[in-house]
């Protein structure tokens, strides 16, 4: 059976790199990282004290809107920004403005949304310490003085769906949504979610995000502590990896149907071919070492897609530089491309700008799309020497040629998740 | 085009404010019975709120038999475990070594967070002052347990559930705050359909019974602040409702593909026929008063189960009890069902077990396919007198009723609106529900 084509017609990017999907690339093709120390607080004596955090941050510039900084978090700020980019590169909103209202009020039920979100942080819990200390840990205390102390939006200030809670109001859609708090692969499962929503006739075009904001204090001690951390620098696949780093921001992908991209007219720069997901299911932090979730969620988007390995073209691995998940996402290449550097050339990019969490795989996604158009796949300039163990994982500081106009985006994340997604660009 | 792949319920799981299990839940909620009470998991007495509807004697230990487990776990993930356990041994089948990767699992999850006494040892190490001095995290103790940091993460859940059942298909959490439970259903129903599984584990879980979570909802006048009467305190549709009342729980159900289930002599309680959902994109907490949003998520739940309004015998409703949703979730099902609106049974059960948040559109899913299969409604409890503006034919007293196809709506915040539809499974092939 043929699955109805289902195509890309804008994409929106923020991260420590840039805040334009050309900017990020070009920075990265550049080989400039923007790791950095983190400034949100005094990280002195601070085992891992660096992170790709959003410098020059402006929330009006991600967000004109102030009214709405009461209501949302910095993570949102990021979502709502590349899903703008997204809706406004694919001329989303502007199609709808030449509808008559009936036929308009018919599109917008008919555009989904879908979110992948970080799922909530520490930080707003510590929302409450201000109150704790005033009620010197008394509770009955705490409940008397709490509308005194605390922000009465608290609650809605922390709800991890709030991007698409404010992408519905904002752009005024109303179709099918998810919002997906599935740790790292949420992104990539918001744009296998959307593109499944298409084919199915759920909804005529979708926006799909990731945005994540998980540089705060506690969350860089607890993912330290469980040896997660890099100390400066994120090496995929290199012998001297120690790790990996946070990073910040979001990506979206505007999708729709070909019809619907016909009738607007719009622009087509991509195609979403088929994604698959398994589970290693061995809990929360571990995963296995022959990669088996993941080369059976490559092998269910190739299925999917209708592909077979050598029409893939290039493949922009997860690569988040510990030692576990890089030499098991090589076992899962090789087992799905071969052993001897059978693999298309193969890239990752989170050394560039630190792992994104939650929006980690959509970020990729979406400059994966743009290297292909640009017929690049960018080299990796941390990386020196292949460790033996991601052998037949062709990847390289130098750019490489892509085979084909594919590219396979790879995606892992907590509870042993692993997403892979296929995507075609439009030369 | 070949045809659609069925889903069937095969298996339920429940833990709520009125009992641990599916049996003792069922009796209640067609009794009316209300699991609110007085909170006894802190000291609410400075609260403006000091009822909730809290699990009662829940036994996680003696529930999951796993104590190795239940360290990685808090109280919600208790109760997820438990409902899992119930659901899988109902439904009489489990995933193995080999079949493991043709299961998926879907939860509706609360908000990622730590226990209140872990939240008070970091306050008292690192934040005595109010505001948190990093350098003290370094050294504090609770801040370092990396099994706090392990039961706090939004994939706690799954995890836990994956790795205890070898689960090894696709596996997701989904949060749309209130209607996460019923989003989780639907998502279950289309990774099925789409072939991308066989079989899901399926549900929703969540406890937000703490200082901190009785807080976020005070602060937004939420909840009802009816402390000497808690057992009326939730009142869906009312014209006295003033707010919903704060409960917890899990509820999951084992989603089977059709054909393999009746091929393994499975009981069947309903086929998962229909799934809807719609942003209302008006406002973060309320639906619009016309019902716009609602009417769309059933609308599609209908179409997608191939129903007319004309087959709907119940609707489970949100009917949360605050003055806002009631009204506009009535408005809509006036819009959706028009003249048949007076035919059509409609019952919150938050009437009894309260609002259980992220936990709630599953627990209610597993409710319509007990009502379906028994043939009989649970009731709106604590109606009095019915708001003249949410004119529904709401179940005042238990009934016997064949039911064809019920609906479960979940509206959250942030807009997003789930709608699940269930039908009786002699109506797909002829065959009732085999024990």
């Amino acid at each position: 059976m043929n699955k109805p084509r289902i195509v890309i017609t804008g994409t929106g990017a923020v991260c420590a790199a840039g805040k334009q999907t050309q900017q990020i690339l070009d920075a990265v093709c550049a080989g400039r990282s923007s790791i950095g120390p983190i400034r949100q607080w005094d990280t002195s004596g601070w085992p891992t004290s660096v992170a790709g955090e959003i410098a020059d941050l402006n929330p009006r510039e991600m967000v004109e809107d102030r009214k709405l900084h009461k209501l949302i978090r910095r993570t949102d700020l990021f979502g709502l920004y590349a899903a703008a980019r997204a809706i406004d590169a694919a001329g989303l909103v502007a199609s709808r403005e030449a509808l008559a209202p009936d036929a308009a009020a018919q599109y917008s039920d008919r555009t989904g949304v879908y979110v992948g979100s970080g799922g909530g942080n520490y930080d707003s819990q510590y929302d409450y310490f201000p109150l704790m200390t005033e009620a010197n840990d008394s509770l009955p205390a705490f409940g008397r003085e709490l509308s005194n102390t605390v922000n009465p939006m608290w609650l809605l200030r922390t709800l991890p769906n709030n991007v698409l809670g404010h992408i519905g109001i904002r752009h005024g859609f109303k179709g099918s949504n998810a919002c997906i708090t599935n740790h790292s692969i949420g992104g990539t499962l918001a744009v296998i979610e959307a593109m499944e929503a298409l084919r199915n006739g759920e909804a005529d075009r979708a926006i799909a995000v990731g945005h994540d904001a998980p540089i705060e204090p506690q969350m860089v001690l607890y993912y330290g502590d469980v040896g997660l951390l890099a100390t400066d620098a994120i090496r995929p696949f290199d012998r001297r990896r120690d790790g990996s780093l946070f990073g910040e921001g979001g990506a979206a992908l505007a999708l729709e149907t070909e019809a619907s991209a016909a009738a607007r007219g719009a622009k087509i720069v991509g195609e979403v071919l088929g994604g698959g997901s398994a589970s290693d299911a061995q809990g929360l932090l571990a995963i296995r070492d022959d990669g088996d979730a993941l080369a059976r969620a490559i092998a269910l988007a190739l299925e999917d897609a209708g592909l077979r390995p050598d029409e893939v073209g290039m493949i922009a691995a997860h690569g988040n530089g510990t030692q576990q998940s890089d030499a098991s996402e090589a076992a899962a290449i090789r087992r799905i491309f071969g052993a001897n550097g059978k693999a298309p050339p193969t890239t990752a990019f989170k050394w560039a700008f630190g792992h994104l969490i939650a929006a980690a795989g959509i970020l990729e996604a979406v400059l994966a799309l743009r290297s292909l158009q640009e017929r690049i796949v960018p080299g990796i300039a941390t990386f020196e020497s292949l460790d033996p163990a991601c052998e037949g994982v062709p990847v390289s500081r130098q750019s490489q040629q892509p085979r084909s106009d594919v590219v396979l985006v790879l995606c892992r994340g907590f509870a042993g998740t692993n997403a892979a997604l296929l995507l075609r660009a439009a030369m | 085009m070949a045809a659609r792949r069925r889903v069937a319920i095969t298996g339920l799981g429940l833990v709520t404010p009125v009992g641990n299990d599916v049996a003792s839940t069922w009796k209640a909620l067609l009794a009316g019975k209300s699991g609110g009470a007085p909170i006894s998991l802190f000291d609410a007495s400075g609260f403006p709120v000091r009822i909730a509807s809290e699990v009662k004697g829940f036994d996680a230990v003696a529930a999951i038999g796993d104590k190795k487990l239940l360290k990685l776990a808090n109280r919600s993930h208790g109760f997820a475990l438990s409902a899992a356990e119930q659901a899988l041994t109902d439904a009489g089948i489990r995933p193995t070594t080999a079949n493991g990767e043709r299961w998926g699992c879907a939860v509706g999850t609360g908000m990622m967070g730590v226990d209140f006494a872990e939240l008070t040892a970091v306050h008292q190490h690192s934040a005595a002052t109010g505001e948190l001095d990093a350098t003290r995290l370094l050294d504090d103790a609770s801040a370092n347990n990396p099994l706090v940091f392990c039961r706090s993460q939004s994939t706690t859940g799954v995890s836990l559930l994956t790795r205890r059942y070898g689960i090894r298909g696709y596996a997701t959490s989904v949060h749309t705050a209130c209607a996460s439970g019923g989003q989780a259903i639907g998502t279950g129903l289309k990774l099925i359909r789409r072939g991308a599984v066989d079989r899901v584990l399926a549900g929703g879980f969540d406890s937000m019974i703490s200082p901190v979570g009785i807080a976020g909802f005070c602060l937004l006048s939420a909840l009802s602040a009816d402390n000497d009467t808690p057992e009326r305190a939730s009142r869906p549709f009312d014209i006295t409702r003033n707010g919903f009342l704060l409960g917890e729980g899990a509820g999951f159900l084992v989603l089977e593909e059709w054909e393999a289930a009746r091929r393994r002599g499975a009981h069947v309680y309903a086929e998962l026929a229909g799934d809807g959902n719609s942003l209302s994109s008006y406002r973060i907490t309320d639906s619009p008063p016309d019902g716009d949003g609602p009417i769309q998520s059933m609308r599609q739940a209908l179409s997608d189960a191939g129903a007319t309004v004309a087959d709907v015998d119940y609707i489970n409703a949100h009917g949360t009890s605050t003055f806002m949703n009631d009204k506009s979730e009535s408005a809509a099902i006036h819009v959706v069902f028009g003249e048949r609106t007076k035919n059509v049974a409609v019952s919150s059960t938050k009437s009894s077990m309260g609002h259980l948040i992220a936990g709630a559109g599953a627990v209610e899913v597993a409710v319509c396919a007990l009502a379906i299969r028994h043939g009989e409604l649970p009731v709106n409890a604590n109606l009095r007198e019915p708001d003249p503006e949410c004119d529904l034919n709401l179940v005042r007293e238990s009934a016997r009723r064949p039911v064809r196809v019920a609906i479960s709506n979940s509206f959250g915040f942030g807009g997003s609106n789930s709608c699940v539809a269930l039908r009786r499974p002699q109506d797909v092939d002829g065959t009732g529900f085999a024990a």
